[in-house]
Order: structure tokens, then C-alpha cells, then sequence
């Protein structure tokens, strides 16, 4: 470590003390608070054009018995004073806790005493002192889950239902996928990494669409997306990285027996796997929490046919965990292993529905999605980068006919059953 | 560890430090919830006035110009108790030829930002500081001299409805700030009529507030009676060319809780003006009454025997009645739109023996 500073330094450098290191990084943030300490106090007159204009955004509209509550932030450049609510704009007594008063970014709670009726849409708006009205719809309003057992095992069951079980029947596969030829497995790992995509494609846009519609623009929500994307996709392929090669460096330590040749070959096909179920239940949390907050904000009836709907979509994610397993000759030890991965993408559906039913955040909501579609693009590129240097599938990938046609049904598979999905 | 790798883990812990303070900062939940703990100020109830409303205990503000927790601040645009029951005669002088001369002084200003309902201010355009102007008030055949002044920022006139020379119809003589006119005419037809300000955009000038009414009256004067004017009017206040705010003179749900007391059995003209912006009509209903609806005040003989009036800006009538049974009894629009907005108010019915106090303002002076 020495050497390497040394070699970064000019010759005509001298070293400084620590503290004089830090003293001298700190003068600009000095300078700058100088400045801003300026333009704050004798400085204000010089810059200070136009007129500021409010903005009070809506964050979330819950229903309660005999009461509308919506929860009210001040994203504006100044603060706020609400002077009224109103309920499909027209005005009605309110409470605003815990103050009318609002500054910057801080957030209050509208309790609206009102006889509201379920399945009916509202629109909440909030009037400041300026007479600015800011307001909010929902599509049909519907009782907020109160954190209840028996709301909560409700919403397990949904979870249950649409993620769980899916994914296990998709498992089911794997003895069908152990026993196809060479080219139809590159087929079916590249249908696999078409699933992916669509799954990382739609959780971008869906976190668009919260960013767009549910954050105020002073969070700059969409820049949280591709930031957290990006950031999950490098750190899961540093994770994985590390893993596999501490793992081979453990076991190429040792004399190379058949046995712990074999284990190396088995290491890279069950870290993808591994990283398939991560990402995959990093995206059902995701979905979990949309489908909380859907149920929340009253944009969808839990039905039969939905349910059916989220089934025949996520079944193929089993399949997605599957397919590297299959040419590992271990097949006893892999039952076991399925089932637990089978569990790390499905079970986290329900946890994010009951976050998202009761205590749905929007910022949340993006940041799990993103977080899931930076996983599930580092699976992908696993996947293919693995495809290229494995025995069983070694193929160049971009000129490989089965490759092309998996990859292209894996996303037409997603594409058809997403249509019995309301996004 | 690596140095590297100690990089990667601080700035791992660090971002997800950071994402999980958004995550709580968004979950208003916490704080909500901390927020009903650590209250040890007076509660307030609020809601439950109306049937069908469960009442909410808060520890928080009220918002609530219905019932006026909120009350109306010293800024207010005007006092609609004042300006329910008051007429300016004006300046009285005799001509050389006999006639009465009424001088008036009004000065327009649109520099004022004042509160228009509780809590809520705005960009006023005042006729001697009020929204609605005050209430010009003359008899048949007087000569009507009104001194204007251009108090504000911009050109302003003022344009009576009624008859009178062309030079005097405050369109064309436009009127800019710091300057003076002086309107004169003689009061005719007897009636009840608007005047505003006519300088373009008219729609601009009107929402504002530069309005305000004239009424004149028949040389015989009517029946003594409880008299009010009432100008129907709403706000703009986020200029998206719909009314946020309605009412009649001004403050919303103002005689909702300072109900207008009245006698059973005293005749009661209220003297109702339109002067309502973007909207194509307003209406007025009286509950557990009919009224003697005199369309434009221009005739002594009633029009018809009625609950209901609707009206187009500028349109204007007389309403004579007198309640058989004390009580409260709402009047409002029956557009429920402009009367949930604030466009409701309250007659109390007292019995004669108890109201010592009411204002008996006649028909005459």
C-alpha cells in the first residue's frame, strides 16, 4: 500500500500531516458556507427574482370509518400554511396534524370527517393560505387494511397464491430440463433470460410509473431508479464474483480429486441459480408491494381471475431457477436446494404485501423494484457469461439459432401471460 | 480486508443507510404516529355539525371555514355583518333647479392582498377597500355625482348599469392610475342595478372584486322593511378560470355561523345582486318560505311568488318575505356545487318580543 502511494505522488511532493490533510479539504466547504451565509443574510436582495410558488403534494388517501385521512407533504421552495380541504372539490370541516403549518419537506396528516361509500372514486384536495388547491384522486376508495392477523394472513394467502406456489410448480420442471439435449438446454437458459428481462424491463417501468405519479418531483424519483439499478447491478456482481471465487480458491487449495473437480463445475450453475432466486424475490417483493398498495388505494379487486392471472405469470420463474441446476449430476441434494430457492423468490411476496398494504411508501416501493430489476439484469448477464464458458452449452451465444428463438419465447411467454395481469 | 474492500462495504452500509432513511422519511406512518403521542396541547373536535358526520378529536389545527374554527383575521376583505344592512346616500346637496344631488367617492385600488376566507388570502381589486364596493343608494330623479380616483396600478372606471349619457357609461374614458373622473347622472329607472369596472380584460377586473350595487329607489318609497343587499360573488384564487370560493358578499359560509337575525312576521327585502365570475348562473333558494321575486326591481309589482331565482352575471332582483314560524332557516345557491363551496347562510327567526336590537332601517332614510 505504501508503494502504491508512493508511486502516485510527484517527486516534488511532500507529504502533509493528517491533519493538515484534513484542514485543507475542508477550506472549500468553508468558503461555500461563507457564501451561503451571505446570500442568507446582506446578499438576499441581489438574486432573489419571481415569485416562489407553493407546491403540497398528496402522498397517500386512506379511508377510515366516517373519515378520509390524506397524508400531505410540502415539496415547494417555501413553506406553506393549508387553510382547507375538500372532498370532490367541495370544501369540508378538517384537522390537519400536527400543524397547519407546513415547512419545507415537512408533512402532515388531513383526518376529513366523511361518510364516505366504497367503490366510489374521490378526489382530495388541499388549499393553502394563497388559495392554491392541490389535489388527489382515487380511483375507487376502499377501507384501509388496518395491520389486523386477519388482514395479514389474508394478504399471506394472496401471497401464497401469487408467488409461492407458482415458482414451485414451475420447479417441477427441472426433471424434464435434466433430460433435454444440448441444444434444446441453451434454448431453455436463454428462454430463461428472456423471462428475466421482461420481469427487469417491467419493474423499471412500473417504478416509473409510481416515480411519475406518486413522487413529488423534489425527490427525483426517476433518478433514483437508474441510480439504484445501476448500484444493484454492480454490487450483486461483485457479491457473486467474490463468492464463486473464494469458493473455487477453497476447493483448488486442495488435492484435485474427482470429487472436488466435480464440485468446482457444480459451483458457478448453483450461484446463478442462487442469484436467479435472489433477484427474482427481490422483484415478487417488489410485486408484493404493488399489489398492498393496489389493494390500498382501491385500483384493483383481488379476484379469481387476477390470481390465475399472477400464477400462470410467475410459474415461469420456477423455470428460470431450474434451468442452470439441471445438468448437475447431484440429483439428491438438489431437491432440497430448489425448494429453499424456490422459497427466497417466492416467500417475499407477502412480506411486500403487507408492507406495502400497511404502511405503503412510494420511495419504498421504487427502491425495492429497482433494486430487483439491478439483480435481475446482473442474473442475465451471469447467465450468458456462464453459457459461454460452461462444457455442457459452450456457444457463441449471438450466433446461436437456439440461444435467439429461447431468449425470444422466454419474453413472448412473459408478454401473453402478463396480458391476464392489470398493470 | 483490502483497502478497496473496505471501500465497497462503507459505501454499501452508507447507501443503504441512505435508502432506508428515505424509505422511513416517506412512511409518513412513524411520525403520524409519533405525532399522536407526544400531544399534550388542547383538543379540538371537529366535524359531527353536519348529519351522517362522525366528530374527530385532533390535537392539530382545524380546518374548517364552515363552522369558522378557523375565524376570519383582521386583513379580512370586509365585514359582511356591516355590509349586509348598510346603504351610502351619499353627500346631499340641492341644485340651483331644486334636485337633490348625491356626491359619492370611490376609489379603486388593486394593490391589496387580503384575506377572502379563513386562511386563505388574495390579490383583492377594491372600490373603497371592500369586495363587494359600497352600496350607492339614491331615489328617482336625484342627480347621482360619483367622484372617482385611481388608487391602484392600472386603468379602472366605473360602468353603472342603468340610464345615462354615453360620456358617463365608464367604458370609454379610461381611467388610469393617479387619475380622477367625475360621473354624473340622474338616477332612473328606479331599480337595483350593478356597477363594476370596464377596462379589459373585463373578466380580470370583475373577479377581482371591482364591483359593488346601486339601488335607486321609486319616488313613493316601498313599504317599510328589514332591508339587506346581498351580492352574489365567488373567487378565482388559483386562476384556472373556475371559482374555488362562492358566497354572497364574499366571505364563504360567513352567515352560516353569524346567522342573519331576522323578525317573524317583518316584511324583509333583500336587495340580491349577481355579480358571479365564470360561472354561467347562480341561483338563490330560501328554505321554509316564498319570496315576492321583483326581476330587476324595476317594477312594483311582483314577477312571481317563488323559493327559487336564477340568474346571469349582471342580473339582479328584489325578494320581499316575512317568516310565519321563528327558527333557522338556510338560504343558499341551488347549484349544491357553489353552495358547498361556501355559497350557504342562515336566516334565525326570532319572535318580536325577544329581537329588541335588530337594525329597522326602512324603505326611505
Amino acid at each position: 500500500m505504501e508503494k502504491e502511494n508512493d508511486q502516485l505522488k510527484g517527486p516534488n511532493e511532500k507529504r502533509l500531516s493528517a491533519v493538515r490533510m484534513v484542514a485543507v479539504a475542508l477550506i472549500p466547504i468553508v468558503v461555500l458556507a461563507a457564501m451561503i451565509a451571505y446570500l442568507l443574510g446582506p446578499g438576499q436582495s441581489l438574486l432573489n427574482t419571481g415569485t416562489p410558488l407553493p407546491e403540497v403534494s398528496i402522498e397517500r388517501i386512506e379511508f377510515h370509518e366516517g373519515q378520509i385521512v390524506a397524508l400531505v407533504r410540502n415539496t415547494g421552495p417555501i413553506d406553506v400554511t393549508v387553510a382547507q380541504a375538500d372532498v370532490n372539490d367541495r370544501i369540508h370541516p378538517a384537522a390537519i396534524e400536527p400543524s397547519k403549518e407546513l415547512p419545507r419537506l415537512a408533512e402532515a396528516k388531513v383526518i376529513i370527517p366523511f361518510p364516505w361509500s366504497a367503490g366510489e372514486p374521490y378526489e382530495i384536495g388541499i388549499t393553502t393560505s394563497d388559495g392554491t388547491r392541490f389535489s388527489k384522486g382515487v380511483t375507487a376508495a376502499a377501507p384501509a387494511p388496518a395491520p389486523s392477523i386477519e388482514q395479514a394472513s389474508f394478504f399471506a394467502l394472496v401471497g401464497t397464491y401469487v408467488g409461492i406456489i407458482p415458482v414451485l410448480i414451475g420447479l417441477m420442471w427441472f426433471p424434464f430440463i435434466r433430460r433435454v439435449g444440448s441444444n434444446a438446454y441453451r434454448f431453455f437458459l436463454s428462454l430463461t433470460a428472456g423471462l428475466l428481462v421482461f420481469l427487469g424491463i417491467d419493474a423499471l417501468v412500473e417504478s416509473n410509473g409510481i416515480a411519475a405519479e406518486n413522487i413529488a418531483g423534489v425527490f427525483n424519483g426517476q433518478i433514483l431508479i437508474v441510480m439504484i439499478t445501476i448500484f444493484s447491478f454492480l454490487t450483486l456482481q461483485y457479491i457473486s464474483e467474490k463468492l464463486v471465487g473464494r469458493a473455487q480458491m477453497k476447493l483448488a487449495s486442495g488435492s484435485t480429486t474427482r470429487v472436488q473437480t466435480e464440485r468446482q463445475e457444480l459451483i458457478r450453475p448453483v450461484a446463478i441459480a442462487l442469484m436467479i432466486s435472489i433477484g427474482i424475490g427481490l422483484h415478487n417483493f417488489g410485486e408484493g408491494l404493488a399489489i398492498g398498495a393496489a389493494v390500498v388505494l382501491g385500483q384493483v379487486a383481488l379476484g379469481t381471475f387476477l390470481i390465475i392471472g399472477f400464477t400462470l405469470h410467475n410459474t415461469t420463474e420456477g423455470l428460470a431457477i431450474a434451468a442452470p441446476l439441471a445438468k448437475i449430476d447431484r440429483r439428491r441434494a438438489m431437491i432440497r436446494k430448489l425448494l429453499v430457492m424456490g422459497m427466497i423468490a417466492g416467500a417475499p411476496i407477502i412480506v411486500g404485501t403487507w408492507i406495502g398494504g400497511f404502511l405503503y411508501s412510494p420511495i419504498a416501493a421504487i427502491i425495492f423494484l429497482s433494486i430487483g430489476a439491478g439483480a435481475i439484469f446482473q442474473v442475465v448477464f451471469a447467465i450468458y457469461s456462464w453459457m459461454s464458458r460452461a462444457d455442457i452449452t459452450r456457444t457463441r451465444i449471438l450466433s446461436d439459432a437456439y440461444a435467439l428463438s429461447g431468449f425470444a419465447v422466454g419474453m413472448g411467454i412473459m408478454y401473453a401471460t402478463g396480458l391476464l395481469v392489470p398493470s | 480486508m483490502s483497502r478497496s474492500q473496505t471501500i465497497i462495504l462503507v459505501s454499501l452500509v452508507a447507501s443503504i443507510l441512505s435508502s432506508a432513511f428515505a424509505v422511513l422519511a416517506s412512511a409518513n406512518q412513524f411520525s403520524a404516529i409519533a405525532q399522536d403521542n407526544n400531544s399534550n396541547s388542547e383538543k379540538k373536535l371537529v366535524g359531527g355539525h353536519a348529519m351522517g358526520y362522525s366528530a374527530y378529536e385532533t390535537s392539530g389545527d382545524v380546518l374548517d371555514p364552515v363552522n369558522n374554527d378557523g375565524k376570519m383575521g383582521k386583513d379580512a376583505v370586509m365585514n359582511p355583518e356591516k355590509y349586509l344592512r348598510s346603504f351610502n346616500y351619499g353627500r346631499i346637496s340641492t341644485s340651483p333647479n331644486g334636485t337633490t344631488v348625491r356626491e359619492f367617492t370611490l376609489v379603486a385600488d388593486d394593490r391589496q392582498t387580503m384575506e377572502i376566507s379563513p386562511g386563505v388570502s388574495y390579490n383583492v381589486w377594491t372600490f373603497n377597500g371592500t369586495v363587494p364596493g359600497p352600496t350607492l343608494r339614491a331615489t328617482e330623479g336625484d342627480i347621482i355625482r360619483i367622484k372617482f380616483i385611481n388608487n391602484g396600478t392600472m386603468p379602472h372606471t366605473i360602468h353603472t348599469h342603468g340610464i345615462h349619457k354615453a360620456e358617463m357609461d365608464g367604458v370609454f374614458e379610461i381611467i388610469n392610475p393617479g387619475g380622477q373622473y367625475i360621473y354624473e347622472f340622474p338616477a332612473e329607472h328606479f331599480g337595483v342595478y350593478p356597477y363594476h369596472c370596464h377596462v379589459q380584460p373585463l373578466e380580470q377586473h370583475i373577479s377581482h372584486g371591482l364591483y359593488g350595487a346601486y339601488i335607486v329607489d321609486p319616488k313613493t318609497p316601498r313599504p317599510p322593511a328589514d332591508e339587506m343587499v346581498m351580492i352574489m360573488n365567488g373567487f378565482d384564487t388559483d386562476f384556472d378560470t373556475e371559482n374555488n370560493f362562492y358566497g354572497v358578499n364574499t366571505i364563504p359560509y360567513y352567515y352560516m355561523h353569524h346567522p342573519i337575525e331576522i323578525e317573524k312576521d317583518r316584511l324583509v327585502r333583500v336587495y340580491l345582486v349577481n355579480m358571479l365570475e365564470f360561472d354561467q348562473i347562480n341561483n338563490f333558494h330560501l328554505h321554509g318560505n316564498l319570496y315576492n321575486l321583483y326581476r330587476s326591481g324595476t317594477s312594483l309589482q311582483p314577477d312571481e311568488l317563488t323559493d327559487m331565482v336564477t340568474m346571469s352575471q349582471g342580473e339582479r332582483g328584489i325578494l320581499e318575505f316575512s317568516y310565519k314560524y321563528p327558527g333557522q332557516y338556510m338560504f343558499h345557491a341551488h347549484k349544491t356545487e357553489f353552495a358547498e363551496k361556501g355559497w350557504t347562510g342562515l336566516f334565525m327567526v326570532k319572535d318580536s318580543s325577544e329581537t329588541q336590537h335588530i337594525a329597522s332601517s326602512g324603505g326611505g332614510r
